[in-house]
């Protein structure tokens, strides 16, 4: 009966969703599955969910995104990993913490650039630094004085060794202040922590704080990337406010278990970039706080292992270690 | 004056869209749903929403997909209670202290008034913070997010410890329970670190035991176990259904209740991350506090079921204030809703009423209605349930497994978690055999995982001094009240044994 509803009820979906699948090719016959190893509500979902919006014009068969989250994405991508290489099972946040930053720390179940084929970059979530707009520091410097004066300085991050949290811990290093890192359950937790003034400072991805910054509750001080963030171009990077704290961000791309067929692979990239084309797409993502960054997959897997480096790079130099 | 004026106006406006027949219809899709799931356990609120959100851009109009998806999620709050008081399987954590006093009363013929009262408490409850929500969400939820991990680990000790020292009759074998759900809430990845602990190697314990499947296992399996013994087991439900609907000293009984549970509920589920299951706890106890019969507490005492009930309903409505108000998305299901309103251009927040009045007042309007509708499907659903008691035990029981099975083995997809209900089943049972009351177990179990991380965040950020549980104005008073219910608890129990002499037992 259980396992009724919830069948029905995807029936349900797919066939409003497949009701606007135009002529048939060889490849999709069927629905295609898009793995998002984070919960549902999160930056990587709305993403996922909104390129779902849009595939039905460019897209044979539907896409349907399903949640997998649990041990910070390893458990979903896993799942990807071991399914049939067929492009029916694609996982949607290549490139996230879990694939750029805990391969430095500890062994994952698979082999994530082995394991893995690129499709396509879809996006890349910076990690942004903000302060409350009433503490007593108003920008990155008087933050950096009021710290030193500070035993210790509190930063919420969305997860324990994810992108956000090495960032902070570098520029804590950098900047010559303590910084204690406090993990919430995901970005939402750590955003109402920093208002609600539980600690100093924070870092999140754009999406995750636009509306507050709109409203005033937060400053952003710093992006952690080589270059300005589209989605807030105000916003300096940590490069340029004399600290040398690069990293990739959380990329947000899709990827095919290894063995999935080279033509699969074409279809899915080329299909994948006429909704990164989509001008409404790109203004939906505009609204959302995400730019639209498409990369195919040669490229897409350079900026990967680039990345993945540079993180090496960032926790050797600051000699940053798991607690 | 004006801003009043301003409220009523956009009050109006959201009932104008509210009454739309396109907004009536999805309003009473999403009730009809939220019932079902409510009453099914394993396939929550979160799960369905999830389900649906592809349907909510074919509707395309952001404010009718709210509708229906705040719909299934306060809807749900109605069905969870049905099995919990028919056969002591809570549909899900806000109704495990339910299960307490509720199935008691389905043992003594009185389902009838536990499902009524449960039903006519959630619509009064949802109402009270549908109002709430309209008249009060801005500065409360201002108030709300000064919560910051001191304050929830206070409020979460404070009310595990109130229900577990006042649910049962043995304050010793309630603080075992206690201990044991802790540690069982503890097996999977350490909140913090991420480290992996107790699974003993097995990869699908690294998630942690789900809670379904615990209180399944535990909760009807074991109790089904534990009937088996009984021939008579049969007649124990099924003989004695005397009347239907509750009598007027049911109603005088609970009337206090329902109000009570309303405003606690009202109050917790505005915290972002609070909400039903605390709301719940700290009304349980309430109840059995202010009773002038608290020995009737675990036998049937229709405040019991009146309380809980209405809180986590309340809690339903208020967890909309943060969203609305703030953007802050409190739990899993809003969470859903605010992805959702993102995906179609709303972004929920401070400027949600001047940019988008139709949305925030449709769906505020809507919600009124939706309690409405919600008590006139349960309503006669009480008689329905109350037949299916009438099945013989020989047949139900076997059905009961069916389902846990069924429940269990969709959440994950895997017959592992059989398993651990299973064994949970056995555990459940042999509690039974020995007077254990399964309860604190499960709530414990609930409450451990945000007690454990709160206590080591608060910690993380004053460096170590466990001073800031006494500090901080919020958390201080918690904690100084939490102090003062222990000794009282203490002074109560040393009185009366001194009055009855050696005591014969914990």
């Amino acid at each position: 009966m259980k396992k009724l509803v919830i069948v029905s009820l995807m029936v349900f979906s797919l066939l409003i969703g497949s009701s606007m699948a135009g002529a048939q090719e060889k490849f999709p016959t069927k629905p295609i599955e898009v793995v998002v190893p984070f919960a549902a509500g999160g930056s990587t979902d709305v993403l996922a969910r909104l390129v779902a919006k849009y595939a039905p014009k460019y897209f044979d068969k539907p896409l349907v995104i399903v949640n997998k989250p649990g041990g910070g994405g390893v458990t979903g991508t896993e799942g990807v990993v071991r399914s049939k290489p067929d492009g029916y099972s694609l996982y949607l946040g290549y490139g996230s913490g879990h694939d750029l930053v805990e391969p430095h720390f500890k062994k994952l179940p698979y082999e994530t650039f082995v394991d893995l084929l690129p499709v396509c970059r879809l996006s890349v979530h910076s990690i942004c630094m903000i302060i409350r707009s009433d503490a007593p520091y108003k920008t990155l410097k008087e933050f950096v004085e009021w710290g030193k004066k500070k035993d210790q300085v509190t930063g919420s991050v969305s997860t324990r060794a994810g992108s956000v949290d090495i960032t902070l811990q570098a520029f804590g290093k950098s900047a010559g202040i303590k910084m204690v890192t406090v993990p919430f359950r995901g970005g939402a937790e750590s955003v109402t922590a920093i208002i609600g003034g539980q600690t100093d400072c924070g870092g999140n991805h754009p999406s995750e704080i636009i509306s507050h910054i709109k409203a005033k509750r937060l400053i952003p001080i710093a992006v952690a990337l080589d270059a300005r963030d589209p989605a807030i171009p105000d916003v300096p990077t940590f490069k340029e406010v004399g600290h040398n704290v690069v990293t990739a961000g959380s990329v947000k791309g899709v990827a095919a278990p290894k063995g999935t067929p080279p033509e699969v692979i074409q279809y899915l990239t080329q299909r994948f970039k006429k909704v990164c084309d989509d001008p409404e797409f790109i203004l939906d993502m505009k609204n959302i706080g995400q730019p639209v960054m498409y990369l195919g997959p040669a490229d897409f897997e350079k900026f990967l292992k680039q990345g993945f480096a540079e993180y090496g790079k960032l926790i050797k130099e600051f000699n940053i270690k798991l607690e | 004056m004006s801003e009043i004026f301003a409220l009523f106006q956009g009050l109006a406006n959201g009932f104008g869209i509210a009454f739309s027949l396109t907004n009536l219809t999805f309003a009473l899709i999403g009730a009809l749903l939220g019932t079902a799931v409510g009453v099914l356990p394993g396939l929550g609120p979160a799960a369905t929403i999830a389900l649906l959100l592809p349907l909510s851009f074919k509707i395309g109009s952001p404010v009718t997909s709210i509708i229906m998806m705040a719909g299934i999620f306060y809807g749900a709050m109605y069905g969870g209670s049905t099995t919990s008081i028919l056969v002591n399987i809570p549909g899900e954590a806000a109704s495990v202290v339910t299960c307490i006093d509720g199935y008691q009363m389905a043992l003594k013929g009185r389902a009838g008034p536990a499902l009524a009262i449960a039903a006519i408490g959630s619509f009064i409850a949802g109402t009270i913070g549908v109002i709430g929500l309209t008249f009060v969400a801005p500065p409360l939820a201002e108030f709300a997010i000064k919560f910051g991990p001191p304050e929830y680990f206070s409020l979460t000790l404070l009310g595990l410890m109130m229900a577990t020292l006042l649910a049962g009759t043995s304050i010793l074998k309630g603080l075992i329970m206690v201990v044991l759900g802790l540690l069982l809430g503890a097996v999977g990845l350490d909140p913090i670190s991420g480290e992996v602990r107790f699974t003993w190697g097995l990869l699908m314990l690294q998630e942690g035991i789900d809670f379904v499947t615990l209180a399944m296992g535990l909760f009807g399996i074991g109790e089904i176990l534990y009937n088996l013994e009984k021939e008579l087991a049969t007649e124990l439900v099924t003989r004695k259904v005397s009347h239907l609907w509750p009598t007027l000293k049911d109603w005088a009984d609970s009337r206090w209740s329902i109000v009570r549970g309303s405003l606690i509920g009202f109050f917790i589920g505005i915290l972002p991350g609070g909400g039903a299951v605390i709301s719940s706890l700290v009304s349980y106890g309430i109840e059995k506090k202010v009773s002038k019969h608290p020995e009737e507490f675990g036998k049937g005492a229709i405040q019991g079921v009146a309380g809980p009930e209405s809180a986590n309903n309340s809690a339903a409505s208020a967890s909309f204030i943060p969203l609305l108000t703030l953007g802050i998305p409190g739990n899993a299901s809003i969470a859903m809703i605010f992805a959702a309103l993102l995906i179609q251009g709303v972004t929920p927040g401070p400027f949600l009423i001047s940019e988008r009045p139709d949305v925030f007042w449709g769906v505020v309007a809507s919600m009124y209605i939706g309690n409405i509708m919600l008590l006139v499907l349960n309503l006669p659903l009480v008689g329905m349930w109350v037949q299916l008691l009438r099945v013989p035990y020989a047949i139900l029981a076997p059905v009961i497994v069916l389902f846990c099975c069924i429940g269990v083995y969709s959440i994950r997809n895997t017959v592992f978690d059989i398993w651990v209900m299973g064994v949970f089943g056995v555990i459940g049972y042999l509690f039974r055999k020995v007077n254990l009351e399964p309860g604190p177990l499960i709530l414990a179990f609930v409450m451990g995982p945000i007690l454990e991380r709160s206590l080591r965040q608060a910690l993380l950020i004053s460096a170590g001094s466990p001073l800031i549980f006494f500090k901080r104005p919020i958390a201080g008073s918690l904690m100084g009240f939490l102090l003062l219910f222990i000794l009282v608890q203490i002074i109560v129990t040393l009185r009366k044994r001194w009055r009855t002499g050696p005591p014969s037992g914990a």
